[in-house]
Parts: C-alpha cells; structure tokens; sequence
C-alpha cells in the first residue's frame, strides 16, 4: 500500500531584510539570510536573540513587520505546503497514540486514511520507533517524543524541514545517535534544512554553514562555512582537528557577543 | 473509581458501613423523631418502592432530569466553545455567565412558575439552570487552556480555522468538559428537588414536601436516600462517559 512519493527537489529560502518586534521587545532586526536548495544550515545565537522568532517566520507563523521571506520562491504569508517544523518543545498531541501524531500532518493535508497509516508507519520505522506505534506520548521518553516530532514532520515530505532546537532536551548519548539518524536521513532524501541550535559542536557536525545571531535584536552577525567532508556520520568527523578548529572558531565569535 | 476489591475501594465500603451502623445505633437510641434507625428507613425505602411510590416520582423527576440536563450540557459546551474561541462572544457572555454562576439561582424558580405555570416544564428548567453554567465554565477554561504550540503545530501542517477547532480546541478542552458535565450532572440534580419542591407537584421533591409536612419522617428519608443514589448514579454516569472519551490521562 505504502506509496513511494517521489521525493520533491528541494527549494532555496531567502530571507531579505526581515524585522519583528513584539510589542516594545525588537526580536530581530533587518536579518538576511539565504539557505540554499538542498543545503543544511545551522543557526545560533544567544538565548532570546530571536532564533525561533525568525524559524517561525520561514514556518509562515509569525509575520514579519518589514522584509521578505521566500520559500521556493513564493512568498510566505502563512503557513505553506513547502515547510514543515520540528518543535523544540515536541508539541505532541497528548490525546493521540505516537502513529496518530505522525499522521497528523498528512490529515490535516487531505491524506486518505489507508495512505496515512501506511506512510506514517513506513516513517515511524525510518526514526527507529518501529513498535511504539501504540503508545501515548506521556508512554514515551523525552528522546523518543522527539523522534516522533521529527517523524510527524517528514511524514508529509516537505522540501523544507525547520527544526527547532530538536536535541535540547535529549541524554548526550542519544542526542549524537538521533544526530547521525538526522544525518542519514537527509542524505537519503534531500531537503533543505534550517536548524536553530544552542550547541557549536551540533551547529558544526551537521550544518554546511552555521548562521550566528547577534543578540536581541537579531541580526546576522557572522556567518561559518563548515567545509567538512561528507558523510559525517559513519566517520570520526568529531576526533579531527579540523572539526576542533572550526568549534573554536565558532566559540570565538559567539564570546565576544556575550 | 476504584475497583471493587482494590484497598481503597474496601476503605471506602468500610467506611459506608461504618456510617450506617452509626445511624442504626443512633436510630435505636432513640434521640430524637427526626432520626429513625436506617433500618426502619431500609423498610420503609423498600416498600415505597413495591407500592410504586418511589418508582413514580422518581421516574417523573428522571423525565425532567433528562430535559433539562442534555440540553444544558449541549448548549453549555457550544456556549462555552465559542466564548472560548471568539473574544466578541466572551465579552458580551462573560458578565452574564459570571453572574449567574454566583446568583443563587432557587431565587429564579418563581420567576420560571411565571414564565411556564405550575407544570413539570419548570423542573427541567431549573435543572437546565443549574447545571448549564458550570459547563459553560469548565468548557470555556479547557478552551483557554489549550496549548498555543499545539495551535501553531497545527496551522503548520495547513489547519484552518475548523480543523483548528476539532482536532485540537475540542480534544484539548475534552478533560475539562468532561469534569464540567461531570459536576453539572451533580448540579441537575440538585435543580431537580430544588425545582420540584418549590412547585411541590411532581417527582422526588414534592414527596420530600409531603412526607416532610406530614411528619412522616422515615419515609422522608427514604425519599432523600432515593434523591442521593440518584446524584450518585448520574455523576457515576458523568464519570464513565469522561473515562471512555478521555482514555489518554
Ligand atoms: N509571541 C511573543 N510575544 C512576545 N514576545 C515574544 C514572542 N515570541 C518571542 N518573543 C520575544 O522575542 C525575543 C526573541 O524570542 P525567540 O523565542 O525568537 O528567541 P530564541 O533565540 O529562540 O531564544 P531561545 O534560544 O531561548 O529559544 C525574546 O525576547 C522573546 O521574549
Ligand atoms: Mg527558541
């Protein structure tokens, strides 16, 4: 039953000249960033700086007070069929079993019932959740209500994937295997992915570039090539030196916006 | 509830008896006319019952508990889902809803034998009275309650304003509708006797009236042991409707 969709090609985001503010706080202010189709951007800053304000932005769920933002060239204006988004706070439906969660999005979309279930078990498998199709999220660990979160946020195979500090609240350990698990997935199926991170290590191991925040208001206050080789996950990309250097070149930039 | 059988399940009973044997030997004392033994109110309960008595008025004051109480809990939540959902509504309802919620709502029963006469159609509008605002409370608050990252979730995979409302503002007010019916119930029936006392013609409150102005006092308490397995019943009701649509807690 599970129908292959061929994978959509992925879709550049451009981001021209965006501020908010709500009310007298200035989240951000003229930010530019463009991510490429295909490309995997990390973004970090301090805290508050305006990181979620400016994904929700992308999402279409915040509507920025001046400025551009473009998905594949549309405009946004609310939410798309282009983006879809990982929470940093999992927002799971507490009512539905973890393969209702991941079928979510594609009802919402019109999806039939047969083609949802299949598609969201093939999906729930691929995050390596085969058998807790059944259970609630209170059932689950904080890694694996993650996992479903990512799982329900491919389940529609969008051409955009904005996650949201999606490894915040996950054990070290489980953290770098759901990393890889990231990782494989998106060389298996080419999307373009922005992910808002606190980690310079995470920002490094997995983003092309790592975009830096300037505190509130946000603005883009440096940007970090990351021209380490891929596939990162099968190898010991974290032991080189090269990956040390750009961890501190990172460090170094954030330090002197503390 | 508990299970029978379960620990807590066997204090509760213990406690029950414990009660009843209370009330048997303050009965047996002799203290006073208006306390007869709860074995005598047990007779007395039982033989109401076998001459119809009982199973008249209450299936009367059942009548009235059903019309007034399904279109309380109906309109309630509709009532208390818009409130909830569109500030317009909550600002010209709130007031009302606020009142009336704290207003001693028997102070109205006259009014409502005005509006309907002496008939049975006052009783179903008490109960509806009673019950109706704590459901449009409870609904309202789960309404208000409800998580805005699941709202936001939501819209990102492409809910409008419908799909909005009927996969996560019903879902997630669910448990605090429940619990608004579940203390409605409890409140219908007390509009139930309310009702039927004041207009002392039908149902359970009116033999409350008669037995208790006549002194007939141990069928008096039957009639008020009759009236509490009835509040019993319909919350135990409320209460296994809210365990089979809220199975995720
Ligand atoms: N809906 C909102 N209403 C009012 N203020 C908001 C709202 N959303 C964000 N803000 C404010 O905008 C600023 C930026 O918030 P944002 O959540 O984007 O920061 P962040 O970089 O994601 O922070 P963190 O790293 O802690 O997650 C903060 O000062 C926050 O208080
Ligand atoms: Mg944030």
């Amino acid at each position: 039953m599970a129908r292959v969709t061929a994978a959509p090609a992925p879709v550049p985001i451009v981001v021209e000249g965006v501020s908010k503010a709500f009310g007298a706080v200035q989240a951000l202010l003229d930010v530019h960033v463009r991510v490429g189709a295909g490309e995997f951007l990390g973004l970090i800053g301090p805290s508050g700086c305006g990181k979620t304000t400016l994904l929700k932005t992308i999402a279409g769920l915040v509507r920025a007070d001046a400025g551009r933002v473009t998905v594949g060239g549309r405009t946004v204006a609310g939410p798309g069929r282009e983006c879809s988004v990982v929470f940093q706070d999992f927002a799971l439906l507490p009512w539905a079993t973890a393969q209702r969660n991941v079928e979510f999005g594609l009802l919402l979309r019109g999806a039939p019932g047969a083609e949802r279930a299949a598609t969201a078990r093939r999906v729930i498998a691929k995050v390596g959740l085969a058998g807790f199709e059944d259970a609630y999220p209170s059932q689950l660990s904080g890694g694996m209500q993650q996992r479903v979160g990512l799982a329900r946020a491919l389940a529609v195979n969008p051409q955009v994937l904005l996650l949201d500090e999606p490894f915040a609240s996950i054990d070290e350990q489980t953290r770098r295997l759901f990393q890889d698990d990231l990782l494989r997935l998106w060389s298996e199926e080419r999307k373009t992915v922005l992910l808002v991170t606190h980690s310079m290590e995470e920002a490094v191991y997995l983003a092309d570039r790592v975009v830096v925040l300037s505190p509130r208001p946000g603005r883009v206050h440096a940007v970090l090539d990351v021209p380490l080789p891929r596939p990162r996950e099968s190898s010991d990309v974290r032991a080189t030196a090269e990956f040390a250097g750009l961890v501190d070149g990172l460090w170094k930039i954030l330090r002197k916006l503390q | 509830m508990t299970p029978p059988g379960s620990d807590l399940g066997r204090t509760g009973l213990t406690a029950v008896l414990g009660l009843l044997a209370a009330w048997e030997v303050l009965g047996r004392l002799d203290l006073s006319m208006f306390v007869p033994p709860v074995s005598e109110v047990a007779v007395a309960w039982w033989r109401l019952l076998g001459d119809g008595t009982l199973s008249r008025a209450a299936a009367s004051s059942l009548v009235s508990l059903v019309k007034g109480f399904v279109p309380a809990a109906v309109l309630g939540v509709v009532v208390g889902l818009g409130m909830g959902r569109f500030r317009t509504v909550r600002y010209v309802l709130d007031g009302w809803v606020n009142a009336l919620m704290s207003a001693p709502l028997s102070a109205l029963v006259p009014i409502l034998i005005a509006l309907f006469g002496i008939r049975d159609t006052v009783v179903a509008a008490t109960v509806f009275l009673f019950s109706f605002f704590v459901i449009v409370v409870n609904t309202l608050t789960g309404v208000r309650g409800t998580d805005r990252a699941l709202v936001e979730m939501a819209r990102v995979f492409g809910a409008g304003e419908a799909a909005l409302f009927r996969r996560i503002y019903l879902p997630a007010a669910l448990p605090a509708i429940m619990l608004g019916v579940r203390l409605g119930a409890v409140q219908a029936v007390k509009g139930m006797v309310v009702g039927e006392m004041l207009i002392s013609l039908v149902g359970l409150g009116e033999r409350l009236i008669y037995y208790g102005n006549t002194f007939l006092i141990t069928e008096l308490y039957a009639v008020i042991v009759s009236v509490l397995l009835l509040a019993l019943l319909a919350s135990q009701l409320a209460q296994a409707a809210d365990r089979a649509l809220v199975r995720w807690k």
